[in-house]
């Protein structure tokens, strides 16, 4: 009877070891949707920007977020204020997630959450 | 009222019946010093009056601490209404339609997270899981005239962050934890940074990535929408990056 429970024990280390992999993995190429899901976590809204709008901001100071290069094809991720945005005349607003939307787009621009006490802190 | 709304309503009221009637059913067991319920039922059992109306897996996890394994075994003959599964050791299937499975899972505190073994046994073999080991006992309630303790709400939370969590049930899982994080006092997410600060450094990476699919999840029917959420998802994350390396 205890076979069964061997073996998903088994599955269960086998997991966590690719898990640990993935650990070591981060800051490499595996590692990019770790880091796309961080950024998008702390982004309250998302927006699909024209090129144009894109390379706007980017003349504006906005910094362009390094892993959007490092998927291919390569997008263009920018973070920057709501106001800002609002005043983009080919923003169209994507649910923040990991679904079509927001990975075929190449220009994106990410609203980060108000830090401020709206959060609830540990 | 709405024919899909009453259908609903009666789902819900008739799954926190069969929860209600297998926690009466298994009180030998529950009743036993040491032993928990841990796993998706507990938001479910923290609701106002345990309503249980978060859509979950059709069994109750059974936490035995190692060393109450001999004390919980003394107890099984009293489990009239359940058998052991012939095709699932330490699965006890219900008699009766009006019950869940109960579902026996080991907990060892010296155990490292990432492990995993087998006591076997013929009667009660367990899989003792790890991330258990981060479970330590909270408060008791009383359901159906039965006394039973679920574990800390910090403990719990982190035993499912640092556990993988992949497709449909992991999804869901997450959202369980999402319940969890709503339900959490200040104190409760204190002993939660405290905890994680004690994993080591691969497993904390577990618990964020964890995080961040949590925070980037689509609505489930019955659980709790994670898109309203995701403030304090970000804010949760932020404040475990702040306590870790780069």
């Amino acid at each position: 009877m205890s076979a069964a429970l061997e073996q998903r024990a088994r599955q269960y280390r086998s997991r966590m070891l690719i898990r640990m992999w993935d650990y070591r993995q981060r800051h490499h190429a595996r590692g990019v949707w770790y880091r796309l899901r961080r950024l998008l976590t702390d982004a309250s809204h998302a927006y699909v920007v024209s090129s144009h709008d894109a390379a706007q901001l980017k003349a504006e100071g906005f910094a362009v977020e390094a892993v959007g290069t490092a998927i291919e094809p390569p997008k263009i991720i920018v973070c920057a204020p709501l106001a800002r945005v609002a005043g983009l005349a080919s923003a169209r607003e994507v649910p923040v997630s990991l679904r079509g939307d927001l990975l075929t787009a190449t220009c994106l621009v990410l609203v980060p959450f108000d830090r401020a006490p709206a959060a609830r802190q540990p | 009222m709405d024919q899909d709304l009453e259908a609903l309503y009666t789902r819900r009221v008739l799954f926190r019946d069969r929860l209600w009637a297998t926690i009466s059913a298994a009180r030998a067991v529950l009743e036993e010093p040491g032993v928990l319920v841990v796993g998706s039922e507990v938001p479910n059992l923290l609701e106002l009056d345990a309503a249980a109306t978060l859509i979950v897996s059709q069994d109750l996890d059974i936490g035995v601490p190692v060393d109450r394994h001999a004390a919980v075994k003394r107890r099984l003959a009293d489990l009239r209404e359940f058998r052991p599964s012939p095709d699932e050791p330490s699965v006890w299937t219900p008699r009766s339609s009006d019950l869940l499975e109960i579902n026996f899972v080991g907990i060892d505190p010296a155990q490292d997270p990432a492990e995993a073994y087998v006591i076997a046994d013929d009667e009660l073999p367990l899989l003792v899981f790890g991330a258990l080991s981060l479970v330590t006992a909270g408060a008791e309630l009383e359901i159906a005239g039965t006394k039973l303790r679920i574990p800390r709400p910090a403990g719990l939370l982190l035993e499912k962050l640092v556990t993988d969590r992949t497709g449909e049930k992991g999804e869901r899982d997450l959202l369980v934890a999402l319940g969890l994080l709503q339900l959490m006092s200040a104190t409760d997410l204190d002993e939660l940074s405290e905890a994680y600060q004690r994993l080591r450094p691969e497993l904390r990476h577990v618990v964020r990535s964890n995080l961040t699919l949590l925070s980037l999840l689509g609505p489930r029917a019955g659980l709790p929408d994670p898109r309203s959420r995701r403030h304090e998802v970000g804010a949760l994350l932020r404040h475990l990056d702040s306590e870790d390396e780069p």
